[in-house]
């Protein structure tokens, strides 16, 4: 297999120029700008491969993300929700499409010249520990190629497909040392291909999280074609991940490694996240790094905290590099603090929740070299890093966030949170230290295989204390104590044997000292900003109910959920899976801040028998990974 | 007995049903619970009632769903309250998970320790009889996706409640035909009216109107 590493083909097919703008659709000018024209194409052309492409016939819209089509000004905002026939051939036009690889060229395949595109699109080349090669010289989008950007209201967003054929930078492809042809049985994540439900897990899962103020990619559009097979669009402000950066360093190549760099610092500037950056040039690449440790760190902490699993690792794949979810194929969400489970992914065991902060920190030590790389033109071992600055202030940030979050979690709003990281720190931790005692408690029975993996049942809810704390210190008043037994009542998940309730003396005092500190939190906000305890109890047991929700999405639920949709006879059309999706998401979206309708206690739910199934779901698998 | 039965409608509607609900507590600072007909969104509902009653000076609140699995120690602590308020929505919905879980002998209780209960719409009708009246007029009716048979209700009161009542031909049509097959009075009142009970003593807020045996009678109000 000859390595080309500019270019995917060798030889470009001959390509007539796409239908003039009719009338038919003109009514989607924007869609004309998702080309396959992308900047980094020529700011970093080693980074990428680039493709010829051609129609994909065969496929249907199964799924059209209107409202994050008007955010970023594919379509009015005053578009009505109605999938007609001109959006559906423009949707189709645009991302229906299948690249022309090395098979094909190889054995000289001939393609209408009426289907292929005139303009290449790139797969992008990245560090993945997958690939035999450590150093990202063949790694990257396996079965992705990138649409293009658009821009609206001076935020670019990139636009990128998954299930649009077989790249030379799949692990399959590089591991057999042969070119595939895109759809080639033989293999299933080397063929190129995806499927429908993966970019209907993606889709509602990424909805949740980003209505839950999480940073992902999210699905623009599903065609789908026979077989189940799909073409999964996803959209996101900047889709490039740490390890766009890593097989560069790698590689040793500084030229290739600072224009990335460059291009990804230009982008966030022009983009508006960055602001006010020095003015001396090699000083931006220490804004650069404290960016990253603030990203890393609060990413990190998240996670742990709404109990994300995301297969973090050396090679920064499956994270974006804001800090977004890429990739929804290893990522879940566990209703309680499984901190033991371990994703089986044949050859290796993924790496466990509470791990991945330190695999956070190890990718910004690599930033922290990357930048001392690019300062000084010379290249240090990554070891020289261990004590850098950057690591001690991510260590900081980290259980900053970690306190912040806690503080979220109790359901204080953000002006007593803030005044309460100022003032009372050691309180904070003190009742994280609690709270963190009882999240971490592990069933007795030990390690048990579950389908796809391995795990240690956490066996505490936090959520349904967290809930139910203050509605019994309202009702009982501030003076009373909760009994350990009733603590425990409360606490106890559906994964809690009766032996692991068991009482002991350091289990008795925790649930003492969890009172005594959760209250204290209460009293110094009463004293801080002149309210009675009670009125702050109230407030924080209405904030509470909804932040910590009784039933809130897991990764096995989503699974359930895509499968009954899947099923589904007769089938759900586009429009009705963006109904469905936005009831699902509105009932999934925690934030108490949230603007909510007036009620009169008696608002005949909306839901549809669908969603209202789907909802039974997220309350079975609720404690569930 | 202390009941109090509201139609529905806005918070300036119900002012006068809700401090009267308080005042039957007895209580200076009222412990009051809300019972949403079902859990799905009942956070938006529980925030909304506690605006409601805030107005009051209540500060001791405690939101309890039967529809999802709860605790001894947080039932004990809803039927320890002085105020129970049982919301609105599904009427089948919510008697089918009320009986679930064996709601009514604990109401039973609450009330014989002189409890103030309290339903707004379907919250009030499940105090019937039964909830017949959840199934007209063809027109503004509960579903019944359930199927549901049995629908008996907790009988603490011997007349029937049809909240939302306007007072039209097409209201009237149905009810009166209802009321020719039923042994019991039906009491209609409009949003913002209900019924409340002290003991011996039945009290009519806003204008009501009884339908019995095929004819329509309209009660005079305590506030018209």
């Amino acid at each position: 297999m000859s390595e080309n590493k500019s270019m995917g083909n060798t030889k470009l097919k001959e390509s007539r120029p796409l239908k003039e703008i009719t009338k038919d659709n003109f009514d989607y000018p924007k869609f004309r700008e998702i080309d396959g024209s992308h900047p980094l194409k020529k700011m970093v052309p080693e980074a990428v491969v680039e493709y010829q492409v051609r129609t994909r016939h065969g496929g249907q819209v199964a799924f059209f993300n209107f409202e994050l089509a008007k955010e970023i000004g594919l379509i009015t905002e005053t578009h009505s929700h109605d999938l007609t026939k001109e959006l559906k051939d423009e949707i189709l036009n645009t991302f229906s499409l299948v690249i022309i690889n090395e098979f094909d060229q190889m054995n000289n395949f001939n393609f209408p010249k009426e289907d292929i595109r005139p303009n290449t699109y790139m797969a992008t080349r990245y560090l993945q520990l997958q690939h035999p090669c450590k150093k990202g010289t063949t790694s990257g989008d396996g079965r992705s190629i990138w649409n293009g950007q658009i821009t609206n209201k001076g935020k670019s967003y990139d636009v990128s497909s998954c299930g649009t054929g077989a790249t030379k930078l799949s692990p399959a492809c590089n591991i057999n040392k042969k070119f595939y042809q895109t759809g080639d049985p033989t293999v299933s994540y080397g063929c190129g291909y995806s499927e429908k439900d993966e970019g209907l897990s993606s889709l509602f899962f990424s909805e949740v999280l980003a209505k839950n103020g999480l940073e992902t990619e999210r699905v623009l559009a599903i065609i789908e074609f026979s077989k189940g097979l799909a073409i999964n669009v996803r959209v996101h402000s900047n889709l490039l991940r740490p390890s766009h950066m890593f097989n560069h360093l790698k590689q040793n190549n500084l030229p290739t490694l600072k224009r990335m760099v460059d291009y990804y610092i230009d982008r966030q500037v022009k983009n508006k996240v960055w602001k006010n950056l020095p003015s001396d040039p090699l000083s931006v690449y220490d804004y650069f790094l404290m960016r990253i440790v603030e990203t890393f760190a609060q990413m990190s902490a998240s996670f742990e905290d709404h109990y994300i699993f995301c297969w973090l690792d050396w090679d920064g794949d499956n994270i974006l590099m804001d800090g977004g979810i890429i990739d929804y194929g290893s990522v879940r969400q566990f209703g309680l603090y499984h901190h033991e489970y371990r994703y089986d992914d044949v050859q290796r065991w993924s790496t466990s929740i509470k791990e991945q902060k330190l695999k956070a920190r190890y990718i910004v030590q690599t930033f922290a070299q990357i930048v001392d790389y690019i300062k000084n033109e010379k290249k240090k071992s990554i070891d020289d890093f261990k004590n850098h600055h950057a690591l001690q202030l991510f260590d900081k940030r980290f259980f900053d966030f970690k306190n912040q979050n806690i503080l979220t979690k109790i359901g204080f709003n953000g002006k007593i949170a803030n005044s309460l990281l100022e003032n009372h720190r050691k309180e904070v931790e003190e009742f994280r230290n609690d709270f963190t005692y009882f999240e971490m408690a592990k069933s007795v029975k030990g390690p048990q295989k579950v389908p796809d993996g391995i795990n240690w049942n956490a066996i505490f809810c936090m959520r349904d204390i967290m809930r139910e704390l203050p509605q019994l210190f309202l009702s009982r008043g501030m003076s009373s104590t909760i009994k350990n037994s009733e603590f425990l009542d409360i606490i106890k998940s559906s994964y809690a044997t009766k032996a692991d309730l068991k009482r002991s003396l350091r289990r008795d005092l925790k649930i003492k000292s969890f009172q005594k500190n959760y209250l204290k939190l209460i009293n110094l906000a009463s004293k801080r900003f002149k309210e009675t305890p009670e009125k702050i109890l109230l407030n924080v047991s209405m904030r509470s109910s909804i932040i910590n929700k009784y039933d809130r999405v897991t990764g096995d639920s989503i699974t359930t959920i895509v499968g009954k949709v899947m099923s589904r006879k007769p089938k759900l059309t586009a429009e009705e899976i963006s109904i469905i999706l936005k009831e699902f998401t509105e009932y999934q979206n925690l934030n108490p801040d949230k603007e909510r309708k007036p009620s009169n206690f008696e608002t005949e739910k909306e839901q549809s028998h669908l969603v209202k199934g789907m909802l039974q779901i997220v309350r079975e698998y609720r404690d569930g990974i | 007995m202390k009941l109090v039965l509201y139609s529905g409608g806005s918070e300036e509607e119900n002012f006068f049903l809700n401090q009267k609900a308080l005042e039957l507590t007895e209580v200076k600072s009222p412990k009051i619970t809300l019972i949403p007909s079902s859990s799905y969104d009942a956070e938006d509902d529980y925030r909304f009632f506690v605006e409601e009653f805030s107005m009051f000076g209540v500060q001791r609140f405690m939101l309890f769903c039967v529809d999802i699995p709860y605790t001894k120690t947080v039932l004990h602590e809803a039927l320890n309250s002085d105020l129970i308020f049982l919301g609105g929505g599904n009427t089948f919905y919510f008697l089918k998970h009320l009986k679930k879980a064996g709601m009514f002998k604990h109401f039973t209780k609450f009330l014989e320790r002189g409890g103030v209960l309290c339903g707004l719409s379907a919250g009030a009708i499940v105090l019937t009889p039964h909830v017949h009246t959840a199934s007209f007029p063809h027109f503004d009716r509960d579903e019944n996706p359930w199927d549901m048979k049995n629908l008996s209700a907790m009988r603490v009161v011997n007349f029937e409640f049809f909240p939302h009542y306007k007072n039209s031909k097409r209201y009237d049509a149905e009810l009166l035909h209802h009321s020719k097959k039923s042994k019991l009075p039906l009491y209609a009142c409009a949003d913002g009216g209900g019924i409340v009970i002290e003991g011996e003593q039945i009290t009519f807020i806003g204008k009501t109107h009884q339908f019995y045996q095929g004819k329509k009678l309209t009660v005079s109000s305590y506030l018209a």
